[in-house]
């Protein structure tokens, strides 16, 4: 406390002396000062989001934006087995995956948002992971089940519903995961790792469940 | 002490030149003006104006530079925010809407501030649109499925207005359109969530794209402007952020009668 105060009385002492006198020539460097710090902030302002957020081509937004469309797909289907499935099981993890994706979804959209990017990227699909060439089939990401697929889970019902829902979700989280798993690879964004870490262990954990309601509904 | 020093330095020549003597200031001026470009000296001066000299050097001495240098750093800062606020909000100002404004030959109707087409209620049984395809307006409780669905038959406008709400881009073409175009407006749809397709009866053009309130028509499915327009728009043209294009009704034709409400979606 007395540290701080001291300069700061010293200072105040100070200055009535030097004021008067020099009042008269001093524009110029207020007027520099004013034009540097103008420059300054502009840069500052040009800088800063370049490097504290990642770019338009980063692997992070080019996983928000893919892993966005990924897990619509899995809110689609979800939302068809909760709406038509029987067996309470499947209603409830399909409301289950539904609701955490659609919620996982807001998070990567309002990141993209805050960032200024676009969530609509020029690249094509997974060209953020490295070794994705080959991986993208008629626009559908790795796990994505076609639409001739989807419009098979559309029309099912009971047990062919829950079988069908269950085996097109496995592969799905299979791909999602494999997805988030390069994520955590290549950024070392602390929003990105940690999201796409809780992707891997909540949809791996999904996975065992699914396995155990796939050998009940085959089974009966 | 005191009595060398003042005899040595300019207050000897103060003397003289108050004294009001000829000879000794003229030889110091002349002596002074001799050394003057090589050096400064305060003799320089002091030759014609006694006084003068003196002043400048009792300032320097007491300039309390501490204050200064803790004031400019302030103002540097606050300028520095103001700069950085200014280009923030000139930066921030650029969104969406300019972009699409950018692409030659496309209409925005949000601007017409058009009542028929702003209205957002949700309406059943058939509605009338002031554009065609329309781009806003009353719609059906359900909307399309836009999961990047690619219809090959005319669907519901009603459907499809409440689509557009949700952010999707709707790909229309004129009904007929030989079988290798369709295919090419395809490719910008399949398996991208928040678009879909459909042939419309009666289009004024060979493709016309819509989001909610924007729309653009073109007779060539290989113009660059069309993924543009889907680029500059997809999703962030959503009336309701968040809102999905899943659980949408996926049937083709027209509207089902009133009375039938939405939910034709899970069915065949």
């Amino acid at each position: 406390m007395s540290v701080t105060t001291d300069p700061g009385a010293a200072a105040t002492v100070a200055a009535p002396g030097g004021d008067t006198p020099a009042r008269g020539s001093r524009p110029w460097p207020v007027v520099a000062a004013l034009i540097l710090g103008l420059l300054l902030g502009v840069a500052a302002g040009l800088l800063i989001p370049r490097f504290t957020h990642p770019g338009n081509d980063s692997a992070e937004a080019g996983f928000l934006r893919d892993m966005s469309t990924h897990h619509a797909q899995a809110v689609e289907m979800s939302m068809l087995a909760h709406a038509n499935s029987t067996n309470p099981r499947i209603v409830t993890l399909s409301g289950d995956i539904a609701l955490t994706q659609h919620g996982q979804i807001g998070y990567m959209q309002a990141w993209l948002r805050d960032w200024d990017l676009s969530p609509t990227g020029t690249q094509p699909a997974m060209a953020w992971m490295p070794d994705s060439a080959g991986s993208v089939v008629n626009g559908l990401m790795p796990g994505m089940a076609t639409p001739e697929q989807l419009d098979s889970l559309r029309k099912a019902s009971g047990n062919a519903l829950d079988v069908q829902f269950l085996t097109l979700m496995r592969a799905h989280h299979l791909g999602g995961i494999h997805m988030a798993q390069e994520a955590i690879e290549l950024s070392d964004d602390e929003n990105i790792d940690w999201l796409a870490q809780t992707m891997v262990s909540g949809q791996q954990s999904e996975l065992a469940l699914i396995d155990s309601l796939l050998k009940q509904t085959q089974g009966s | 002490m005191s009595t060398p020093g003042p005899e040595r330095v300019p207050q000897s020549v103060k003397v003289d030149k108050t004294s009001g003597q000829g000879k000794p200031p003229v030889s110091a001026a002349k002596k002074a003006a001799g050394r003057g470009p090589s050096g400064k000296t305060p003799a320089g001066k002091g030759g014609g104006k006694g006084r003068k000299p003196v002043t400048p050097v009792k300032v320097a001495g007491s300039r309390p530079w501490g204050p200064i240098a803790v004031a400019g750093v302030v103002v540097l800062i606050a300028v520095g925010i103001i700069g950085y606020g200014v280009f923030a909000a000139v930066k921030g100002s650029r969104g969406w809407e300019d972009k699409v404004a950018d692409i030659a030959g496309v209409t925005n109707y949000r601007e017409q501030k058009n009542a028929a087409i702003d209205a957002r209620d949700h309406k059943e049984g058939p509605q009338q649109y002031v554009t065609s395809p329309p781009v806003g307006g009353a719609h059906n409780s359900a909307w399309q499925n836009c999961m990047g669905d690619v219809y090959d038959q005319p669907i519901a406008n009603e459907h499809a207005v409440h689509s557009l709400e949700h952010g999707a881009v709707w790909v229309t073409y004129k009904q007929g359109l030989p079988a290798d175009q369709v295919e090419v407006l395809k490719q910008k749809v399949q398996g991208k969530e928040y678009t879909l397709m459909s042939p419309y009866p009666g289009l004024d053009k060979n493709v016309s794209v819509q989001v909610w309130g924007y729309q653009f028509k073109t007779d060539d499915v290989n113009d660059s402007k069309i993924d543009q327009f889907i680029q500059d728009t997809r999703l962030v043209s959503s009336m309701e952020p968040g809102a999905a294009c899943s659980s949408g009704n996926t049937s083709t034709g027209p509207l089902a009668p009133a009375g039938a409400p939405g939910a034709a979606g899970s069915g065949s």
